[in-house]
């Protein structure tokens, strides 16, 4: 079976800091997957979700914060609205809802955020790659 | 190129730069100068690239052109020729989202669910051979939730207006985009692998006619298309066309709307293809309502301030707020127009807290208007 790829973009503080401590502690992570660090989930709008799965990814993970542990406020909140709308999108061009998901984790939650990856690695691989073939590979030259 | 678009006929006379709604809003861009560049100074590169990519496509400089330098189509190849030798330029609006989308709707396995929308209101057959083109709606609604764009109001409603007609629309449940925004800002590879899937499906399904309400699929479904498909055979139709044709027939009225409105021209429906008069005999049509024009109207209609999602700015907005000025200015407390894009650039800027509402508008489709009025003579 052809390999599917999972791209993670993590806030930079809890999930961050857990991800940080996870890798300290030598957890195994999924292969497949890669990770963006972003300054807070609300520094990602629609395109940026959208350009994950143009550019080839299979599934999409969202790494947050608490609500109420946001370092800037609203940040969590615009990730949900996102991630709503984002999914009715992939709705509409048949990309199943399941391959994004968005996951909120506590400064500690270490455990979590590694069983967490390895669900969603399971799930996109149970699903296999995505129907989409023809997005654009970079966005500059493109010959 | 240059001869082409009969860019030698240039006369610099400056009507162009004059009338160009980015340049009137402060813009540092010229299309008279770009001419000028491309024939004597082709050696400023980065002149001639950076301007290639600013311009609109609203076609007025065309329009005002006494030397007929096809400048809309000058700058669709030049786009073309740069983003295949140095890749795509121009800010895009959302990030790129709706390009996103629109490339990754050009993947050939793909299986949408686009037409989860249909309810019982309207009336659609499963198959045959008279097709309705959707369009990007049922993307923009969700995409622009935010702002509370309908444009899938618009859809419904023409095909209500279909229904009314006793044509009974047949929806392609895996029609893709039209690929106007990916042809206008330099992305010919997949819009034409876009065209020739849509041909296919269209092919495959049997349909011989397809009827469009949006100007922008029009422009692209009735004029590139035919030219990037070879044998090209369906029987492309404009919805306000149709109609047109079916109330010259008779046995059809309007109900009386009595309000004071105002018409956005949308550029692809007035300078790309002339139906200004076409537009103005349907508004005519309606009992009690009162058409005041604005300021620039018909064919020297301001632009809505965008098109194509590209180079969205604060001069688009400038151009935006004037219109919606203008629209104002009227007195007319309904702003009609023709295209969604147009109704999503001006929903847009009402809704500009800034502006505290005084640009604030009624935004309705022309579709919706007639669809609302359209009554059987007698009954």
């Amino acid at each position: 079976m052809e390999r599917v790829k999972i791209l993670g973009i993590c806030c930079n503080w809890s999930p961050f800091a857990c991800y940080n401590a996870a890798g300290m502690t030598g957890k195994k992570m999924p292969s497949n997957f890669r990770l963006i660090r972003v300054m807070c989930i609300g520094r990602i709008n629609q395109a940026l979700i959208l350009k994950a799965f143009e550019f080839g990814a299979d599934g999409v993970i969202l790494l947050e914060c608490k609500d109420e542990d946001c370092r800037y406020g609203p940040g969590p909140e615009v990730g949900h609205e996102n991630v709503k709308r984002v999914r009715r999108i992939l709705h509409l061009l048949g990309i199943k809802q399941e391959r994004l998901v968005e996951c909120t984790f506590g400064a500690h939650d270490k455990e979590e955020l590694v069983r967490a990856l390895w669900k969603f690695a399971g799930d996109i691989k149970a699903m296999g790659p995505v129907t989409i073939t023809n997005g654009q590979r970079s966005e500059g030259l493109r010959r | 190129m240059i001869v082409d678009m009969a860019l030698y006929q240039c006369l610099e006379c400056g009507k162009c730069t004059a009338s160009c709604p980015r340049r009137l809003t402060g813009k540092e861009y010229s299309p008279r100068l770009l001419a000028h560049k491309v024939i004597v100074e082709r050696e400023d590169e980065a002149f001639i690239e950076n301007a290639v990519w600013e311009c609109l496509t609203c076609g007025m400089c065309r329009e005002r052109c006494p030397s007929g330098v096809d400048f809309n189509r000058f700058i669709l190849e030049m786009r073309t020729l740069l983003a295949e030798k140095k890749g795509l330029k121009g800010y895009r609006a959302h990030d790129g989202a709706l390009h996103s989308w629109m490339r990754m709707m050009s993947s050939p396995d793909l299986m949408q669910n686009r037409l989860d929308w249909v309810d019982d209101s309207i009336q659609v057959a499963s198959s045959g051979d008279v097709a309705f083109f959707t369009g990007c709606a049922p993307y923009f609604d969700i995409f622009f939730a935010g702002i509370e764009v309908d444009t899938l109001t618009i859809v419904r409603d023409s095909i209500r207006l279909l229904n009314f007609l006793d044509i009974k629309p047949f929806l392609l449940p895996n029609e893709r985009c039209c690929g106007h925004d990916l042809l206008w800002t330099g992305d010919t590879e997949n819009f034409e692998a876009l065209c020739r899937q849509n041909y296919r499906s269209f092919k495959d399904a049997g349909v011989r006619e397809i009827i469009v309400s949006c100007p922008e699929c029009f422009h692209i479904l009735g004029e590139h298309m035919p030219r990037i498909i070879p044998g090209f055979d369906l029987k492309v139709t404009l919805l306000l066309d149709l109609l047109q044709r079916e109330l010259h027939k008779g046995g059809m009225a309007f109900r009386p709307f009595s309000r004071k409105v105002t018409f956005q021209d949308p550029c692809r429906l007035v300078r790309m293809i002339d139906r200004s008069s076409l537009l103005r005999e349907l508004l005519g049509l309606i009992p009690e309502m009162k058409l005041v024009e604005m300021e620039n109207s018909g064919r020297g209609a301001l632009c809505c301030g965008n098109c194509g999602f590209i180079n969205c700015d604060a001069y688009s907005k400038q151009i935006q707020v004037a219109r919606l000025k203008e629209a104002r200015a009227t007195g007319a407390d309904l702003l009609i127009t023709a295209c969604p894009k147009c109704m999503i650039h001006m929903t847009c800027t009402i809704r500009d807290k800034l502006r505290h509402g005084k640009i604030k508008m009624e935004i309705r489709d022309l579709v919706s208007v007639l669809a609302d009025q359209i009554e059987l003579f007698g009954g």
